[in-house]
């Protein structure tokens, strides 16, 4: 098969519908990462819980697949206040980033992995669950080139996602206050800001997120036990592509990985595709640290 | 309890004084009949159990050196372990070259690889340096899994085991003996390490990097120094796992859970104390096999615990054993000037 | 520090507790290591335990119990590892069972081998299995050798000559879709129109779809473990592959997730399995309808099939062995076990042939099923139906 160029732009297209996603969870590790200065590595268990919420809420409560998106959006951002308050609240008292403690709480965020897929293991079971959704909508087709409803969705939705979380950083008096608790959190309680609750909205922004991501995958891929763990690994190599923190960075970050590694697997080798993700966070790392996109990262002495 | 450890270390303080390899002499002594005491006691599968163990030791104390010491955050540890046993079973299949040459080059390309897994903590730090070193150690094993030269799905079997001459190490009992001396022997050089100055270069970049680089420390040498060190003990307990019979590796021995487990074991038996570090390992080997039977909650009990003490024990029970120590020594102290004053 | 000192006594007690369980003479002990993370792999654990304790209670074989002791290994090998040691000699047990994987029973073979304990495999397909001449194991299952030739048969005289291969990271996956491309280019010299090797969980195929759709095929081969299988079926109907082209399954087409998952894409998806629950010789009807009570599946898959084959095996082999089980005589009475499972000869159960041992350590001797069955998906979902299309026995030196 020679060079064909309807390929690529499928192979590109592709990658763009399955990034975006990849940018909404990298989304809400940029945004830990800036509230609490940690790198949240149960993230990715977030996302998978908030998938099968989603699916217990539109199979079993049978909720429509919009309001199950929402709920499941609701009931991980509960959770991921939860987890916020009992156990990062007091490590990020004993001081956070690259202290010490911080080194505790990649040890710790590793346990939570452990113990919330072990929980949904205990409640769901280890086999992949079916997640049906009757999408009213034909699929595009393009060229020769079918993109089913679903990831049409997707885009769409997690576009949307973005934008209202944009407009919510950048337009209301609460993103302000979250934006000056991501600055600096000692002049932000000067300034009168609760500091300790915003930390918390911060934590359960981001895992609504997760969520909405695991919803939006779920009738893709199927959801499983074991699904955050690979999610968590592209998204997290979205974010540093992106830049630690910096938000539209993130989505960037997130479509770069997907196209990235899809035209690999497409065109060096299918079996090596994860590798292509943690090669690009690799090298990025290396060589711009701050991510492809020129915001500077927050440097902690 | 603690008067019982006090003593020993006072016995063993004392031995020291005689002369500096005495303590762990005698300490190798006393772990040489083990064997038939663990098969006397609880029956010879337990020595299988000590064998794992012991590599488990030589993993905990290794990611010690760059974890403890040197404070550097690396998760791709496994990686290198898995690199350490692919070498040396590869050198041994298809060169045919005997454990005792294949070990230690398998253990020198495990330190080379070492540099590639430190180099981006010269720039890196933190929660960076984390992602930098899981995704190396995770692309070690995808490339395991999908290389047909380094095992891929079938694993890479037959790995014959060490022998000398005619004499083939391949029960439990005799395994034990090359894995305990080479663990004992790794324990004894992570002290000398932390003693020399290296060590002290390693603590005071864990303490404060500008210091330590204003103090005249090559930084970047060091942190790939710890690095290397680590890689070494890594690549020595993967070569050793590799030849331990039935002589058998596959790419999911080394997945994101076993370096967990590796965390959990550095974690609870103390970050940066090396005994803590051997008894984390030996507790967590053990505990995991004594809860075989409730595999399903299995890693909820060992996440958990994972979280607890990082959040409430932080200095694990090294940490705390320690503390204990000197909080008697302290009062004991204190009651004898009590006594001295009236 | 009181609760140090609990601890370690807790510890300390616990060893004893372990190594006072001495061995008790009458009771033949069986340790079986199973991957046990599915869903089905925990249900089918559970029916050899049930299958066991049945055997129990209608008296035993010959007068003596059988004490299980069931062991997840979670398709790791190290831990298949430890569970065979601890198995041979913590409870020195008399059989061992397992296990499921290929990668996990390949160095047990090696264990057992050397230890000298008689090995029973419900579920591995590896032909390097039966391969590395060991005396003590036996498979129960359809080696995976044969799976190939029937498969590429079929394919070939049925399908088409111009067929696609996604082929999954993982042993059993790639050993059957190797087997289905060698046997076409022996039986039909036909090379693959393309091939994909892909991760063992891959979730994204819409790439290879893409290129396959274009490539112009007749048959599509997805070769991966249930969900990963599911889902390429399911995006190689979003990307446009239409039902003209067959879907060819591997074995593992037959775990119950693949239709549940899959859905409506399974439909028509061919494949080789060891059990068809559209079987309707009688024992068939009163197995799936056993399983289906018991365990709340709708249809037995081959895991279940070949694991109460091999109770059935044991069973059969135990009863005419001539057991001391005294706590002297384990040697000997191991060795009986494996000359009696030797003897087993047309074993006539779920399997679809005759099932039969003999004393050789080779392939020949230890590879007891030959008949794959020939399957095919007539409705997807939960409530699955399937249809048979053929049974072939293959000759017994076929693939070595």
């Amino acid at each position: 098969m020679g060079f064909d160029f309807n390929s690529l732009l499928a192979f590109i297209i592709f990658g763009l519908t399955i990034g975006v996603v990849y940018g909404i969870v990298a989304l809400g590790i940029s945004l830990i990462y800036s509230g609490l200065d940690i790198v949240h590595f149960a993230h990715g268990e977030v996302y998978m819980f908030g998938a099968f919420l989603g699916l217990v809420l539109s199979r079993d409560v049978g909720i429509p697949y919009p309001m199950a998106l929402v709920g499941a959006m609701i009931l991980a951002a509960l959770l991921g206040v939860f987890i916020e308050r009992v156990f990062y609240r007091r490590l990020t008292r004993s001081g956070g980033g690259y202290t010490v403690a911080g080194m505790g709480m990649i040890i710790c965020g590793f346990g939570m992995s452990v113990a919330l897929m072990n929980v949904a293991f205990l409640i769901w079971g280890a086999d992949a669950e079916p997640f049906p959704v009757e999408f009213v909508i034909p699929p595009l087709e393009v060229n020769d080139i079918s993109i089913p409803p679903s990831y049409l969705l997707t885009a769409v939705v997690s576009v949307f996602l973005m934008g209202v979380l944009n407009y919510f950083l950048r337009k209301t008096k609460y993103g302000l206050a979250i934006r000056a608790v991501a600055h600096n959190k000692d002049i932000a309680f000067l300034m009168g800001i609760n500091v300790p609750m915003f930390i918390s909205l911060i934590f359960g922004l981001a895992c609504a997120l997760a969520a909405a991501a695991g919803v939006l995958i779920g009738p893709m891929q199927s959801v499983q036990v074991e699904m955050g763990y690979l999610m968590l690994m592209k998204a997290f190599a979205a974010a540093v592509v992106g830049g630690f923190g910096s938000l539209p960075g993130a989505l960037l970050g997130g479509v770069m990985v997907g196209v990235f590694e899809n035209l690999g697997a497409a065109y060096i080798s299918a079996s090596h595709k994860d590798i292509y993700a943690f090669l690009l966070l690799i090298l990025v790392l290396m060589f711009r640290p701050a991510g492809l996109f020129g915001v500077e990262a927050k440097v902690k002495a | 309890m603690l008067a019982l450890l006090d003593g020993i270390k006072s016995v063993f303080e004392a031995l020291g004084r005689v002369h500096r390899l005495l303590p762990w002499l005698v300490a190798y002594l006393l772990l040489l009949p083990m064997p038939q005491v663990i098969t006397l006691i609880f029956g010879e599968y337990y020595v299988d159990l000590a064998n794992r163990a012991c590599l488990f030791v030589l993993l905990s104390v290794g990611l010690n050196i760059v974890k403890g010491f040197c404070g550097q955050v690396t998760v791709g540890h496994i990686g290198l372990y898995a690199i350490g046993a692919v070498t040396s079973a590869l050198l041994a299949l298809n060169y045919e070259l005997s454990f005792w040459i294949s070990a230690p080059i398998a253990i020198v390309v495990t330190g080379l690889a070492g540099v590639i897994v430190g180099l981006p903590s010269v720039r890196l730090e933190g929660a960076y340096l984390a992602l930098a070193t899981l995704g190396l150690g995770e692309s070690v094993r995808i490339m395991l899994a999908v290389t047909p030269e380094l095992g891929s799905s079938n694993g890479i079997m037959l790995i014959p085991a060490p022998a000398i001459g005619d004499f083939i190490i391949e029960s439990f009992n005799h395994y034990y003996y090359l894995v305990m001396t080479a663990a004992l022997i790794g324990i004894y050089f992570s002290f000398v390490i932390l003693r020399s100055s290296t060590g002290r270069a390693f603590q005071a970049i864990r303490e404060d990097v500008i210091a330590a680089s204003v103090s005249g420390i090559n930084v970047p040498f060091y942190k790939l120094l710890a690095f290397v060190i680590s890689a070494l003990y890594a690549g020595l307990a993967g070569a050793l796992f590799a030849h331990m019979p039935p002589g058998f590796l596959h790419h999911n021995n080394f997945t994101v859970i076993e370096m967990v487990t590796l965390l959990l074991m550095v974690v609870l038996g103390g970050i940066g104390n090396i005994w803590g570090g051997v008894v984390g390992a030996i507790v967590v080997t053990v505990i995991y096999d004594q809860t075989k039977d409730y595999y399903f909650y299995q890693p909820l009990i060992f996440g958990v615990t994972m979280v607890l003490l990082v959040v409430f024990m932080p200095r694990g029970i090294g940490g705390v054993i320690g503390q204990a120590i000197v909080r008697r020594k302290f009062i004991e102290k204190h009651e004898e000037q009590n006594l001295g004053a009236t | 520090m009181k609760h140090w000192n609990k601890i370690l006594a807790g510890v300390a007690t616990g060893g004893l507790l372990i190594s006072a369980t001495a061995a008790l003479a009458g009771e033949i002990r069986v340790g079986i290591t199973m991957r046990m993370v599915s869903e089905n792999g925990q249900r089918y654990g559970q029916m050899v335990m049930d299958e066991i304790d049945l055997i129990n209670k209608a008296g035993g074989i010959n007068g003596n119990t059988i004490k299980a002791t069931l062991m997840n290994d979670e398709c790791k090998s190290d831990k298949g590892v430890a569970n065979a040691n601890k198995l041979i000699f913590q409870e020195r047990v008399h059989l061992l069972m397992g296990s499921t994987c290929s990668s996990v029973s390949l160095p047990i073979v090696d264990i057992t081998a050397k230890a000298e304990v008689p090995q029973i495999i419900p579920h591995s397909t590896s032909a390097k299995i039966t391969q590395k001449g060991s005396a003590w194991v036996f498979r129960v299952p359809v080696s995976g050798r044969y799976y190939g030739g029937v498969n590429a048969k079929y394919v070939g005289e049925n399908i088409g000559k111009r067929i696609a291969y996604i082929c999954a990271a993982d042993a059993a996956s790639q050993n059957e879709c190797n087997g289905l491309q060698e046997q076409m280019k022996l039986q039909h010299g036909v090379d693959p129109v393309y091939v994909a090797q892909v991760q063992e969980k891959e979730v994204d195929f819409r790439t290879h779809m893409q290129k396959i759709k274009s490539a112009g095929v007749e048959g599509l081969m997805v070769s991966a473990q249930a969900e990963t299988m599911s889902r390429a079926l399911i995006q190689s109907y979003e990307a446009g592959i239409g039902s003209g082209v067959r879907r060819i399954g591997a074995s593992m087409a037959s775990n119950a997730p693949v239709p549940k998952i899959a859905g409506d894409s399974v439909k028509g998806v061919f494949y080789a399995a060891a059990y068809a629950s559209a079987d309707t010789r009688p024992i068939a009807k009163l197995f799936n309808e056993m399983v289906s009570k018991r365990y709340g599946v709708h249809a037995p898959d081959h895991d279940f099939s070949q694991a109460y084959d091999m109770i059935r095996i044991v069973e059969i082999a135990l009863r005419s062995a001539n057991l001391e089980l005294s706590s002297s005589s384990l040697k000997s009475d191991r060795t009986a076990i494996r000359d009696a499972i030797a003897n087993v000869k047309n074993y006539q159960g779920l399997a679809s042939g005759p099932i039969s041992f003999c004393a050789d350590p080779t392939p020949q001797c230890r590879d007891g099923n030959r008949t794959p069955v020939l399957i095919a998906y007539k409705k997807g979902g939960e409530q699955f139906e399937t249809e048979v299309l053929a049974r072939v026995t293959m000759p017994i030196d076929f693939g070595l």
